[in-house]
């Protein structure tokens, strides 16, 4: 018996609007998947590319103030193009760009990872245990609903790919020292944001439809996994096979790296840096051809042969070709060609949108039904 | 008034939930009763601004359920009959997003949860996980997540059903304490009619969708007022016939005879008619209703009609 009972008493005090609701589901959410330990190990682990472009954006900072921190590794610099040891500067956009490229490259494992670990639970769950009427009783919106769990996905799928690059961001910038980076480089981090949200919102909204498929969430875990692989295996085949750019819209991944291309503008970047690399080649060749008695011997004293012409690329058209195996060649001539318009991608993308959208609000019912 | 529904219709395909429903309800504790298929939870899920209806218009504690869906559930707590807890959560944390989920802020709504938890005695097990909660203990973790927003109106839908007699009576203590008490109305849907009985001032019952009847308990059970147990020395056979043409209605039921006395006739007559017969009646008393009979009786005129 207690000493001081109060017994029942009643509540004055303010209530939320309802533009909000749904952040209690996604705080609750967020709460409970957070003290999972294989959730807390997935972070970690997805801040290791972020640290990595995080120093690679600082050295680069330092080279482009010529930084005398850099003097230890001054050999190992030697080996940088003659034009980026010049002029780092206007290379800056550029090597962001593809530092940036290949961080999300590596992001996309982790929130694959991470989505597979939180997603499923989420809908099956609350399916298992009946757990809709609880919702739908209260003063929340069905769309309150999808949205405060899909807040949950994506708040943790943005801790592995916009957090740490915005991370990194300030970084890059801070060990820059200069203003002009920000105006170089906001493109980039508006695209790696803008590019993290589409990941956030279409993987987070494929989990939730996946989920509420089943209310095994082990179940909505291999089917996710499953998703990746089955498509990412399909599209490989099929671009061996058939050879044509819609095979890869069918990997769920290949479509997310186009989008990523175009937002990044990746595919300039890669340009400018492959014709700095041809160009610094050539003059290394011409350097090395043409030099004199003493600097045409190799290291053991023999005659050092004159470097060959460069390899044609892959799908260049030799000299020599035979003109009717050029025009029968399916595979157009430059690999750029080959890949699916980043557009087509992003097509697939809101397609899948709409139908994960559609078996959420056929799964997800109301309650305005019989039973 | 707790809620008006005028001409409500709801079809789900070819099954009409509810058919022309229209009644009033004024505050208090309010037992739904019906059969299966009645159209009860349709009917709740209609006060809760869950359904959209074909036809009619309705307000629940003054909000209209067509355009003010939201506004109603916010002043309406509702204790479904599943389970519906997760696991993996404790008591405090449940009841805390129940408050949150209502809009009320996190730091307010945990204070709260641990007086609604105080209140309907979970206060001891606040921490533990509910999914090690007894069934009675789930029940009542139920009913403190619905108030700890303290709506005006508490449904409780099918509260008492698989429970044992103690911790059936402890929900029964709590509604009718919430309702007698602390100024909350009750929504009490249950197919135990004695538990109705004991929580309830007011009564509703339906049938294929439609109000069968409704009313205070105390006066529908005055209805049946006339009726009386009657036991005679001879013949209980002989007896009816001799009443047949004088009385509404007569029955034999075990060792006596229920009879219905017209209007204005009491206990007198049947002492007249006794003597007037030659019978010395050995038992002579009240027909004592029960919920039960009401809910029975009012069916059977449905049924009928």
């Amino acid at each position: 018996m207690p000493i001081f009972d109060q017994g029942y008493q009643h509540w004055d005090g303010r209530l939320s609007g309802h533009a909000f609701r749904w952040l209690a589901i996604t705080r609750q959410g967020v709460n409970t998947m957070a003290r999972l330990k294989a959730v807390r190990w997935v972070i970690i682990l997805a801040w290791g590319p972020a640290l990595l472009l995080t120093v690679f954006l600082s050295i680069w900072g330092l080279i482009e103030q010529k930084s005398e921190l850099l003097t230890p590794f001054l050999n190992i610099l030697q080996a940088l193009p003659e034009e980026i040891r010049d002029g780092p500067k206007a290379y800056r956009k550029t090597i962001w760009t593809i530092a940036y490229y290949n961080f999300y490259a590596l992001e996309i494992y982790f929130a694959l990872l991470i989505t597979a670990i939180v997603g499923p639970n989420l809908i099956s769950q609350d399916l298992r245990f009946n757990a809709i009427p609880l919702y739908f009783s209260k003063p929340l919106r069905r769309i309150d609903y999808f949205i405060g769990k899909l807040g949950v996905v994506a708040t943790f799928i943005g801790a592995v790919t916009i957090l740490p690059a915005v991370l990194a961001y300030v970084m890059g910038v801070s060990f820059s020292l200069e203003w002009s980076v920000i105006t170089d480089t906001w493109p980039i981090l508006v695209g790696a944001i803008g590019h993290g949200l589409i990941v956030c919102i279409s993987s987070g909204t494929l989990i939730l439809a996946i989920s509420s498929l089943s209310k095994n969430s082990r179940y909505v875990a291999a089917l996710w996994v499953g998703f990746w692989l089955v498509s990412g295996a399909a599209s490989g085949i099929l671009l061996q096979t058939v050879r044509e750019p819609w095979c890869e819209l069918i990997a769920y991944q290949r479509n997310i790296d186009n989008v990523r291309n175009a937002m990044l503008d990746t595919q300039g970047a890669r340009e400018k840096i492959v014709a700095l690399v041809e160009s610094s080649e050539k003059k290394m060749r011409e350097a090395m051809n043409s030099a004199g008695p003493f600097g045409g011997f190799g290291p053991f004293g023999g005659r050092r042969r004159p470097m060959p012409p460069p390899r044609p690329r892959r799908f260049d058209v030799d000299p020599g070709d035979d003109p009717s195996i050029v025009a029968n060649r399916r595979i157009p001539f430059t690999p750029d060609r080959e890949k699916a318009p980043w557009i087509w991608s992003a097509g697939v993308l809101f397609g899948l949108f709409g139908a994960s959208a559609w078996v959420l609000t056929t799964r997800v019912k109301s309650l305005d039904r019989l039973r | 008034m707790l809620f008006d529904l005028n001409d409500v219709t709801k079809t789900y395909g070819a099954v009409t939930a509810l058919r022309s429903l229209s009644v009033t309800m004024p505050e208090g504790a309010i037992g739904l009763l019906g059969p299966n298929g009645a159209g009860k939870t349709t009917m709740i899920r209609t006060l809760l601004g869950l359904i959209r209806i074909d036809a009619g218009e309705g307000h629940v504690l003054g909000k209209d359920i067509r355009k003010r869906r939201l506004d109603i559930r916010q002043l309406v707590g509702f204790v479904p009959e599943d389970e519906c807890l997760f696991p993996g959560v404790d008591g405090v944390g449940f009841v805390s997003y129940a408050g949150e989920l209502a809009g009320m802020p996190p730091i307010d709504a945990m204070q709260r949860a641990h007086e609604v938890l105080d209140y309907v005695g979970l206060g001891e097990a606040r921490y533990r996980k509910v999914d090690s909660y007894s069934t009675g203990m789930k029940q009542r973790l139920k009913i403190a997540s619905a108030i700890v927003h303290d709506p005006k109106l508490l449904i409780l839908d099918e509260p008492t059903n698989g429970m044992d007699p103690e911790g059936r009576e402890e929900i029964l203590e709590l509604s009718r304490d919430l309702s007698r008490n602390k100024g909350m109305s009750l929504l009490f849907s249950s197919h135990l009619l004695p538990d109705v009985e004991s929580v309830c001032e007011h009564i509703m019952v339906l049938a294929r969708g439609r109000l069968v009847t409704q009313g205070r308990i105390e006066e529908l059970k005055l209805r049946t007022r006339g009726l009386f147990e009657v036991r005679v020395k001879g013949e209980q056979a002989a007896f009816a016939e001799f009443l047949r043409p004088r009385v509404m209605h007569v029955s034999p039921v075990e060792d006596h005879l229920l009879v219905e006395l017209p209007e204005g006739a009491g206990a007198s007559e049947l002492w007249a008619w006794a003597r007037d017969a030659g019978e010395q009646i050995r038992r002579l008393r009240p027909h004592e209703t029960t919920l039960e009979e009401v809910f029975f009786t009012a069916l059977a005129e449905k049924e009928t009609n």
